[in-house]
Order: C-alpha cells, then sequence, then structure tokens
C-alpha cells in the first residue's frame, strides 16, 4: 500500500490516546488524535480518515450525538465506540446507530490492532465490490453457499433449520460486524419477533454452535459479544 | 366539674345508644308522651285552662323527635299527643269528641307544627351525623396521606443514596481504570517496540503484569461493594452459561497467553437469570485463581453442567491443592486468610466469588480432588430455565 491508512483517535484521556497513537504509528498507519468532540468533528472533516476511534464520554459533546453526525454523512467510514465495561445498553445503542465495532476499557493493544485491521479490510472490500451481494462466503473450512442454500464444514454438509440457516446467513453477509440481538432478531423474526425476550435467537444460536462444534472459549466461526450480540470473523 | 358532667353525658349517651333501634325508639316515646300527661294534668289542675296542655305536647313532640331517628316516630306522637288532649284535657273529657267550635284547626295546626319541628330536628340530626362522618373521612385520609409522604420520603431517600453510591463507584472505576488501562496499554506499545533493550524489557513486562492484576483487582473491589451489603440490585438477566464462561475464558487467555484450559459444555442449554457481568468474574476469578496459585497452568478444565435444579460451573486443576486453612474457611464460609505475597489477590477473589454467588442464590463449594488438584464449583438456580 502506497499510502498510510488514516485513523482519527476521539479520546479526551491523553494517556490513552497517546498509547493508541503510538500502536497505531508502530503499526504504520497515520494517528489524528483530537482530545474533544468539536476537534474531532473538525479534524474528520479536514483529514478524511479510513476509520476513527471515538470515545463516548467526551467533556463537550454527546460521543452518540458525533456517532450520529457521522453516520448522517454520504462516506461510509468504519467507526469504533470506546466505552466503559458496565454501559452495555449505550454500547448497543451505538451499533444500533450504525457503529462497527466497540473495543471495552480496559482494553488491550492487541485486541484493538485486530479489529481495526478486520474493519479497515472489511471497508476495503465493500469498495470493491460496490455493494453487490456474493454468493459464496469462506469463512475458514466453512462455506456459506447462499444461492444453493447450503452450507459445508470441511467438505460436508452440515443441516440447519430455516432460521438457523438466516442466522447463519446474516451474520456471513456482515462478516466482521457486531450484529446486536435486537438488529439479528429484527432481520429473522421480524419488527415484533422478539418483543423483550431474546431467548428465541440465544438458543437458535446455541444449536448452531452445537452443530459447528463450535466451543465459545475458542470461536473459529462466530464470536459472542456478551450481552451485546454476535459477530462472524472473517479472518 | 364541667369535665365531670362530660364525662357523665358521654356515658349516658353511650349507654343509650346500646339499646336496639325499635324498643329505644318507643321507649323514648311512651317516656315524653306520659311525661306531657302528666305535666299537662297537673297543670290543668293548678290554673284549670286548657290551652297550656298542646303547648306542653308539642314540646314533648320536639323532645321525641331530637331522641329518636327518622320521621315517624315524631308524628306518631304528635297524632298520638293531639287525641290525649282531646280526650283528657278538653271539655268533655274522657270523651273523643270534634263538637267544640275551632277544635279541628287547633289540633290540625299542632299536628302541623309537631310536624314541622319533626322534619326540622331529623335534618338537623342528619347533618349532624353526616359532619361526624365527614370529619371521620377527612381524619382517615389525612392519616394515609401523612403516611404516604413518610413512605414516600424514605423511598426518596434510599433511592438517592443508591444513585449516589452508583455515581460514586462509576466515577471511582472510571478514574481507576482510565489510568491503568492507559498504563498497561503504554507499557504494551513499548514492549513491542524495537528500541528497548532487554533488560528494561523485564521491567516494562512488570510493569503490564501489575497493572493487568490492579485491573482486576479493582474490578473485584467494585464487584463487593456493589454485592456486599444487598442494596443495590443485581442486574439480573436471562443469560446463556457457556457465553458467559467462554468470555471469561477469552479474557483469561488474553491474560495469560501461556496456560491452557480446557472448557468442557453440557448437551443441555443453560439458560438462566444471572448478572453476566459479575458471573464472569467470577469464573476469571477462579481461572486466575487456578492458574496462579495451583502451580500448573497447563492442566485446567472449566465445566459446565446441570445437576437437578442447578446450573453448575466446576473449575479444577491438577496442582498442588489447597492448604487446610483455606478448606476450612471456604466450608465455613468465612472469609479466606490472606496470607503472604504468594497468595496476593486470592483471598479478595475468593471472597468475592462468595459473596456474588451469595447474592446470586446458589452455592458455592472448594475442595481437593482424591487424584489431586484443587475443584472450585459453583451453582445457580437453574429451575425451570429452558433447554
Amino acid at each position: 500500500m502506497s499510502e498510510k491508512q488514516t485513523i482519527l483517535i476521539i479520546e479526551d484521556d491523553r494517556a490513552i490516546s497517546n498509547f493508541i497513537s503510538r500502536a497505531l504509528t508502530a503499526s504504520d498507519y497515520r494517528a489524528i488524535p483530537a482530545f474533544t468532540g468539536k476537534e474531532g468533528l473538525s479534524l474528520f472533516f479536514s483529514h478524511g480518515p479510513d476509520l476513527v476511534l471515538l470515545d463516548l464520554g467526551l467533556p463537550d459533546l454527546d460521543g452518540l450525538d458525533i456517532l450520529s453526525q457521522l453516520r448522517d454523512l454520504p462516506r461510509e467510514v468504519p467507526i469504533f465506540i470506546i466505552s466503559a465495561r458496565d454501559r452495555e445498553s449505550e454500547k448497543v445503542r451505538a451499533l444500533d446507530m450504525g457503529a462497527d465495532d466497540y473495543v471495552v476499557k480496559p482494553f488491550g493493544v492487541s485486541e484493538l490492532l485486530a479489529r481495526i485491521r478486520s474493519a479497515l479490510r472489511r471497508a476495503e472490500r465493500m469498495k470493491l465490490s460496490q455493494g453487490i451481494q456474493r454468493d459464496v462466503y469462506q469463512i475458514k473450512d466453512l462455506t456459506i453457499d447462499l444461492a444453493k442454500h447450503q452450507i459445508l464444514l470441511g467438505g460436508e454438509e452440515i443441516h440447519f433449520t430455516q432460521n438457523e440457516f438466516k442466522i447463519i446467513e446474516l451474520l456471513a453477509i456482515h462478516a466482521g460486524k457486531v450484529l446486536t440481538y435486537d438488529f439479528i432478531l429484527e432481520h429473522i423474526w421480524g419488527p415484533y419477533g422478539g418483543t423483550g425476550s431474546n431467548q428465541i435467537l440465544r438458543v437458535n444460536m446455541a444449536n448452531i454452535r452445537r452443530k459447528l462444534k463450535e466451543n465459545p472459549s475458542e470461536p473459529k466461526y462466530i464470536h459472542t459479544e456478551l450481552g451485546i450480540g454476535y459477530r462472524m470473523l472473517d479472518d | 366539674m364541667k369535665q365531670q358532667a362530660r364525662e357523665v353525658y358521654r356515658w349516658l349517651d353511650v349507654q343509650f345508644h346500646r339499646i336496639p333501634h325499635i324498643p329505644r325508639n318507643i321507649g323514648v316515646m311512651a317516656v315524653f308522651l306520659c311525661g306531657a300527661y302528666y305535666a299537662s294534668s297537673i297543670l290543668i289542675s293548678h290554673t284549670g285552662g286548657e290551652n297550656n296542655s298542646a303547648l306542653v305536647f308539642v314540646l314533648a313532640v320536639a323532645l321525641i323527635s331530637l331522641l329518636t331517628s327518622g320521621y315517624f316516630y315524631g308524628i306518631a306522637a304528635s297524632i298520638i299527643g293531639a287525641l290525649c288532649i282531646n280526650v283528657y284535657f278538653m271539655e268533655p273529657y274522657e270523651v273523643f269528641s270534634l263538637s267544640r267550635t275551632g277544635y279541628p284547626v287547633a289540633m290540625l295546626s299542632m299536628v302541623a307544627i309537631s310536624c314541622v319541628i319533626c322534619a326540622l330536628t331529623a335534618r338537623v340530626k342528619k347533618q349532624a351525623t353526616e359532619a361526624v362522618r365527614r370529619e371521620k373521612k377527612a381524619k382517615a385520609l389525612y392519616e394515609q396521606n401523612e403516611k404516604l409522604n413518610a413512605e414516600k420520603a424514605a423511598i426518596q431517600l434510599q433511592s438517592e443514596r443508591i444513585s449516589i453510591r452508583e455515581s460514586i463507584l462509576r466515577a471511582v472505576s472510571h478514574d481507576l481504570r482510565t489510568p491503568l488501562t492507559a498504563i498497561s496499554g503504554a507499557a504494551s506499545v513499548l514492549l513491542s517496540s524495537p528500541e528497548v533493550s532487554p533488560k528494561n524489557l523485564a521491567m516494562l513486562s512488570d510493569i503490564k503484569q501489575d497493572a493487568d492484576s490492579l485491573i482486576v483487582m479493582v474490578e473485584n473491589l467494585l464487584s463487593v461493594t456493589r454485592v456486599q451489603d444487598g442494596t443495590m440490585p443485581l442486574k439480573k438477566r436471562e443469560e446463556m452459561l457457556e457465553e458467559v464462561a467462554g468470555d471469561a475464558l477469552l479474557t483469561t487467555r488474553r491474560r495469560f497467553p501461556d496456560c491452557h484450559v480446557e472448557l468442557k459444555l453440557s448437551e443441555d442449554i443453560l439458560y438462566l437469570p444471572m448478572d453476566p457481568l459479575l458471573i464472569k468474574q467470577v469464573i476469571v476469578n477462579l481461572l486466575e485463581n487456578a492458574i496462579r496459585h495451583s502451580g500448573d497452568k497447563e492442566h485446567i478444565t472449566l465445566s459446565l453442567y446441570r445437576q437437578e435444579d442447578w446450573a453448575v460451573v466446576e473449575v479444577r486443576d491438577r496442582g498442588r491443592g489447597l492448604s487446610p486453612e483455606v478448606l476450612q474457611a471456604i466450608m465455613a464460609g468465612r472469609a479466606i486468610p490472606l496470607s503472604g505475597d504468594a497468595t496476593r489477590g486470592m483471598g479478595i477473589g475468593l471472597s468475592v466469588c462468595q459473596n456474588i454467588i451469595k447474592a446470586h442464590g446458589g452455592f458455592f463449594t472448594g475442595e481437593n480432588h482424591w487424584s489431586g488438584g484443587a475443584v472450585f464449583r459453583f451453582g445457580l438456580p437453574a429451575e425451570g430455565a429452558s433447554t
């Protein structure tokens, strides 16, 4: 890649911002720190970053407001939320508002870098495909063939129920992105499908996991975001 | 004196109202009519005129209607009184006669006056009882209002206290977590930088490890303040136990990349109410305990299974096992003794586990396996949980 990819860090804590910048620079990204929401917005427009890291607890603006402002723009930039551990509802809201991923304080550098890499790759792919949907998705030895309505694990077909297949299909189309319970429920069971409880989804997921012989502590295909949703791994 | 009179009056009033309705009213009527009859006979023998007797009877009727309930007795008394005057106190005596001029008019007007008095007294009485009833009702409402106000104030105080504590905890956790994240993050950036000499590398790795264990410690202390006195409700929701356990194991692996833990799932789907962050923390604590204190971090198993009405999580290591003091303390449900640097964090970790599980209404045990190593087990109530 000739040009370095730019990442905007909107985070008011200087120590955290510093080490993220250093880690990004060391991994060959260009890091732009912004310490307030307003600065972040203006830097966003002047630099046009490839990815944004956004802390939800900023001193001047509400992080969710910034998120919705950025999401209203025509240019689709991956946005990562940095949030505290115990604010699940906030994270879910941010994801439903269009954030791509989130990291929780305290987070590790390697985890953050891995997620950033995956999001940038996904954005690249989206740009190339121009929104054309693929028919076949390949995640490691798992092949999801939407046209043939078939899922192969290491060449061997696995039978899924209608809803299980739809869940896997949805996750594969959005591979790499965290999908919240509500998002999945609405897409598969309709707007009133999961009112009040996401048990139906969770149980389906547990069955999928058993059929894929997936161990939640060593996810190969589907990663569980505890209390938030699921994400299909894309690397 | 006045006081005594009032008491006597009240006593009489109570006794009077104890007599049943009909005998009381008839008795009152009889007593006053007889009184009027005798008073009239005495008057007539002294004055010789008959005009006074009508007034005496009207007075009797007024008193009767005051002391009886309803119109009926007053009207009956006025009719009886009119007849009585006609028969006994007017010429010709001892005979009912309407022959005297003007008499029917006098009779009728007496009955009419009595009726009006009856009606008036009845209305006054009704208003009086209504007033008493209203007063009682108002008093009851007032008392209820007072009670509600007191309750509201108590609830407000309680919820204020909880929200103050919540916000302090949140602030503390934010203010501790943020710098610790920065320390740990900065150390890990430096660790992977080529410019650091091997000598400094070891120190950096110590900084990172200590920052990481402080992060865990802060989480533990925060959870224990949250759970300990039971004033703060658990944030319970239905959760898939295997996902919580998987997440706990992922977190642990990130901190101890060279450990080896095997996760054994149950065939049953264990979906039950819990505070997932706290339960995750219990599992993380138990795993860390096994990794750091058992002396063997390669053969640890984390198993989930259902046992009757419990969803059980079991952490087993093949290390040196638990010391008798620790065993005893766990058995008695006491705080785990904190001893020395080697077990740093172990006591707090296990106490946190015990507290969290207790708050969930579950059980917590720790023992040595017959074939060596320690086994920690906790169960969460899962009756009725779906599969």
